[in-house]
């Protein structure tokens, strides 16, 4: 655990970058620092491997004072990465990794296991990448041996200044979500500095809003979009906060496994028009002997062909109308919108219908936790 | 069309047209007889050296990249030699009846041949053919090693011939083995003095540009004295440090140890209090402090250092030169060659972290020793020699002259060589290291690096090309500058130029300056060599 106990940092120059900190970064967690330019978060984060010296207050690291250690044996504990990554180009990708394992003194056969193992996690072949030099790697490959670096010796904390920043938001995106399922194998303590609020909500377990040098508010994602604390937080979340919010929530939480308006390909059209009515909906979907979503049926087809349902239906691709577990509670919005529904079917991987998300549920989220200062954002 | 081609072609033919191809003298010193290559022509085999300068005009417009390379460089090449060689053969036959071209009763005691223009301008036609077929041959997609060997085929046979002896009328060579002895000397003593002051200025040099990359308030003072050196001419430097150095001389040795002594302890309790004040002191104080025990620590260092380099080329030059030592002195090389051999052939030929590899790095080391070992072994062996201490009596009449430093000799040129050398040394020093990421120190400080590791494992190895940079172009202006030496009586190779100028003789200039030349070209790519080896394959220049 890394705990910040009134941590003041005030420079020689008279400025003070950091005003009294406190704050607990919670073990296997990655809290995010995030805040404007000189809100003093790369600040923070620099203090905890002595990088910068503490002025005012300590820094407990795993519950000790974190001068009470040798700066170079605290810093060869906690992983370390940056933006600019700071990879040495005279080292092979292999000599790069090793670099704290080799100051710990690791024998070579075990630092060699070592590294072919973490380019293993970081998703490069060890035996294509080990021997390379950084050059010869694209941007988003150095980043990803930067990571691998961090990890070398196993370290239980990590610090992360805006690891991903200097990458194009594509290959952004891929190394946000890799590095997420890595930390749900390797679970470290994270202390994560960006001023990217979207990368802010995607990666963090907690936030920490920091403001010329003070915490303005420390809370779970969900909890800042939903009840930011005054008006900077909400100004800092931007306006779409309630989209940014779908974004955190599974389709798997929101999704309605039973009441699910669906008929049969070899349904006639009458039990087509009684399911709509009974759901209270204007469309049904279609799925055939196995539960496999072929399509959707609705008023408008029902009325033009009325005998048949197979030619009253729409056929669709799964992949186009449904939306997965996995997906975001926004990205199921995004789909409704796109086609005008107010119900999406939710597809397992092989197309079986499994469920249904509505309009109306993704509203009653939004609604429930709008706190009652706020503003109703506008129904449409 | 192939213009370079061309080109190479026009200079050849021009040449030869107007310019002389060899000079024939009366003796050493008078001017001679010039000879075209058409004064020559009663021999039929001269026309084919004309005709081997059209080749190029014409083969110009061929248009096949392949057969064009491949006829320039067989055409280049035969151009080059017989350049060469026909002019020589020519010589040959002037010399054996001179009396007809130099006129009756002329003053020929010993007549000489001597190169001139036609020559040179026939070789640069031939040399830049060369480079137009091996540029052909490069966009044709030849190997580089193949054609390596087309372009260096005709040098190497040529070097064969000299060698062998068959362009020994030319003067040159007719001065060379008049001198052959002393200019072995010479080169010794020119060598030695690059060498060690090279060495010292290295110390020195990084050391400061080391020191102006950690504290960027002295930057720009030892930036700008450095640079203020640079600036004074080569002759007045010599010439400044005459008086200094005459008087330094003319010091007891042991007068001077125990001035030398007060200075240490001078500089030990100024530097001590700055050390023991740390932050104590007002900033301002703190700075002047710092440049106090930089100048206190400066006086004892380089009166040893200047006393101690003095010396050691005296045993050096001594046990190089002088034919009693020749074992030790050929042991010492043999050693250093091995060493290199072995060293740089481990790196190059065997994987790292084997076996083999270990052996090498281990064999290295114990060549090294040896290298070290045998010079100690010539040091002594030399120091016995008269010529190295003079007629002592005893410790107390041991003046400092005694040790090697006066103020004309070799010791004003060492100093004045390494203060030549400070300033490519100090820059590119401070230059590289200052250019190291930000980023990449700082990740290294965040992975727990102390401050040596990451001297020695980030900055130095990536400041390293960029050091080495400073290192060639200090040893190569250093070969030069050396020649200027011999005003003050250093020696080395400027003696033959010195000597030359006075007697307007061209092949004494000559004698001093083409070793001299070669001497810079050997030790730069001697050089590059060391940086290609020891500089990372990820940092390297990418090569077209």
């Amino acid at each position: 655990m890394i705990e910040f106990q009134n941590v003041v940092k005030r420079f020689p120059d008279g400025f003070t970058a950091v005003k009294g900190l406190d704050l607990k970064v919670r073990d296997g967690e990655i809290t995010v620092f995030i805040g404007p330019s000189g809100c003093g978060k790369t600040t923070s984060m620099r203090m905890v491997n002595r990088l910068l010296s503490i002025s005012e207050g300590k820094i407990l690291v795993e519950g000790r004072d974190n001068r009470d250690f040798p700066a170079e044996e605290l810093r060869r504990k906690i992983g370390y990465a940056i933006q600019q990554i700071g990879l040495f180009p005279h080292f092979t990708v292999l000599d790069n990794i090793a670099v704290v394992p080799r100051m710990l003194g690791w024998d070579e056969t075990r630092i060699r296991k070592r590294v072919d193992e973490l380019l293993d996690l970081v998703g490069l072949d060890p035996d294509i990448n080990r021997d390379k030099y950084p050059r010869q790697l694209s941007g988003g490959q150095q980043q990803r041996v930067g990571v691998a670096r961090a990890l070398g010796a196993d370290p239980p904390i990590m610090l992360m200044d805006e690891p991903f920043g200097a990458i194009d938001p594509i290959t952004r995106e891929v190394l946000q979500e890799e590095f997420l399922q890595i930390q749900e194998e390797i679970s470290k303590t994270i202390i994560f500095v960006t001023h990217d609020i979207d990368e802010a909500i995607k990666m963090g377990d907690r936030i920490a809003i920091l403001k010329d040098g003070a915490l303005v508010q420390y809370d779970t994602p969900d909890t800042i979009l939903a009840h930011p604390k005054d008006r900077f937080v909400r100004d800092f979340v931007g306006a779409d906060r309630a989209l940014k919010r779908l974004g955190l929530i599974r389709v798997q939480d929101l999704m309605d496994e039973e009441v699910i308006p669906k008929v049969q390909i070899r349904d006639d059209v009458d039990k087509a028009r009684r399911v709509i009515d009974e759901h209270g909906v204007k469309s049904a979907f279609v799925v055939d002997d196995e539960n496999i979503l072929k399509g959707w049926v609705d008023v408008d087809g029902i009325r033009h062909s009325p005998r048949s349902l197979t030619e009253a239906m729409m056929e669709a691709d799964f992949n186009e109308i449904g939306v997965r577990k996995g997906n975001t509670a926004r990205e199921a919005l995004s789909a409704m919108v796109a086609r005008g529904f107010r119900i999406t079917p939710v597809v397992d991987r092989r197309g079986k219908l499994v469920g249904s998300i509505t309009l109306r549920a993704l509203q009653d989220l939004v609604e429930q936790d709008w706190g009652e200062d706020e503003p109703q954002p506008e129904a449409s | 069309m192939n213009r370079i081609a061309a080109l190479g072609g026009l200079i050849a033919t021009l040449g030869f047209f107007f310019v002389p191809v060899i000079n024939l003298k009366p003796n050493r010193l008078a001017s001679g007889t010039g000879f075209g290559l058409l004064e020559l022509t009663g021999d039929g085999r001269y026309f084919v050296l004309f005709a081997l300068a059209l080749v190029p005009l014409v083969l110009a417009f061929r248009d096949d990249l392949e057969s064009r390379g491949w006829l320039l460089s067989v055409s280049g090449s035969a151009l080059f030699l017989l350049t060469l060689i026909l002019p020589a053969q020519a010589g040959v036959m002037l010399l054996e009846n001179p009396e007809p071209f130099l006129g009756e009763g002329a003053f020929i005691r010993s007549p000489r041949i001597l190169p001139s223009g036609g020559l040179a301008l026939g070789l640069l036609g031939a040399y830049v053919t060369l480079f137009a077929g091996g540029r052909d041959l490069a966009r044709a997609g030849v190997q580089s090693w193949v054609r390596g060997v087309t372009a260096w085929a005709a040098p190497a046979i040529a070097a064969l011939l000299l060698v062998g002896g068959q362009f020994d009328v030319y003067s040159i060579l007719v001065e060379f083995y008049a001198n052959g002895a002393a200019l072995q000397q010479k080169f010794v003593e020119h060598l030695l003095f690059v060498f060690i002051s090279l060495a010292v200025g290295f110390v020195v040099g990084v050391s400061l540009g080391l020191w102006a990359s950690r504290d960027e308030r002295v930057s720009p003072v030892i930036l700008y004295a450095v640079g203020i050196i640079q600036t004074i001419p080569s002759l007045a430097l010599f010439g400044v440090l005459l008086v200094p150095l005459a008087r330094l001389g003319d010091r007891l040795f042991l007068e001077t140890l125990a001035f030398f002594g007060i200075a240490v302890v001078v500089a030990v309790v100024i530097g001590g209090t700055y050390y023991f004040l740390a932050d104590r002191e007002p900033a301002r104080l703190r700075f002047v402090h710092l440049l106090a025990t930089a100048v206190s620590a400066a006086v004892p260092l380089v009166l040893f250092v200047g006393i101690f380099v003095s010396f050691v080329f005296r045993l050096a030059n001594v046990g190089f030169t002088s034919g009693n030592y020749g074992a030790a002195s050929n042991t010492v090389g043999v050693f250093f060659v091995l060493t290199l051999v072995v060293w740089l052939g481990g790196r190059w030929l065997l994987k790292p972290d084997t076996r083999a590899r270990l052996i090498s790095t281990w064999a290295s080391l114990a060549l090294l020793a040896g290298t070290l070992v045998s010079t100690v072994v010539l040091f002594v062996q030399a120091s016995g020699s008269s010529r190295i201490l003079g007629r002592v009596d005893s410790l107390e009449t041991l003046t400092i002259r005694d040790l090697g430093v006066s103020g004309i000799g070799v010791a004003p040129a060492l100093i004045a060589l390494t203060l030549y050398s400070l300033l490519p040394l100090v820059r590119n020093t401070y230059a590289g290291l200052n250019n190291v990421d930000n980023a990449i120190i700082d990740s290294g400080r965040g992975m727990g690096m102390t401050p040596t590791q990451r001297f020695f494992q980030i900055e130095l190895p990536l400041a390293f090309p960029v050091i080495m940079a400073g290192v060639r172009n200090a040893g190569v202006a250093l070969v030069g500058i050396g020649t200027v030496a011999t005003v003050i009586g250093a020696g080395g190779l400027g003696d033959f130029v010195i000597q030359g100028i006075v007697n307007t003789s061209i092949d004494q200039i000559l004698l001093g300056a083409i070793p001299a030349i070669a001497l810079a070209l050997v030790l730069d790519a001697a050089l590059r060599g060391i940086e290609g080896l020891l500089t990372s394959p990820g940092i390297k220049q990418v090569q077209n």
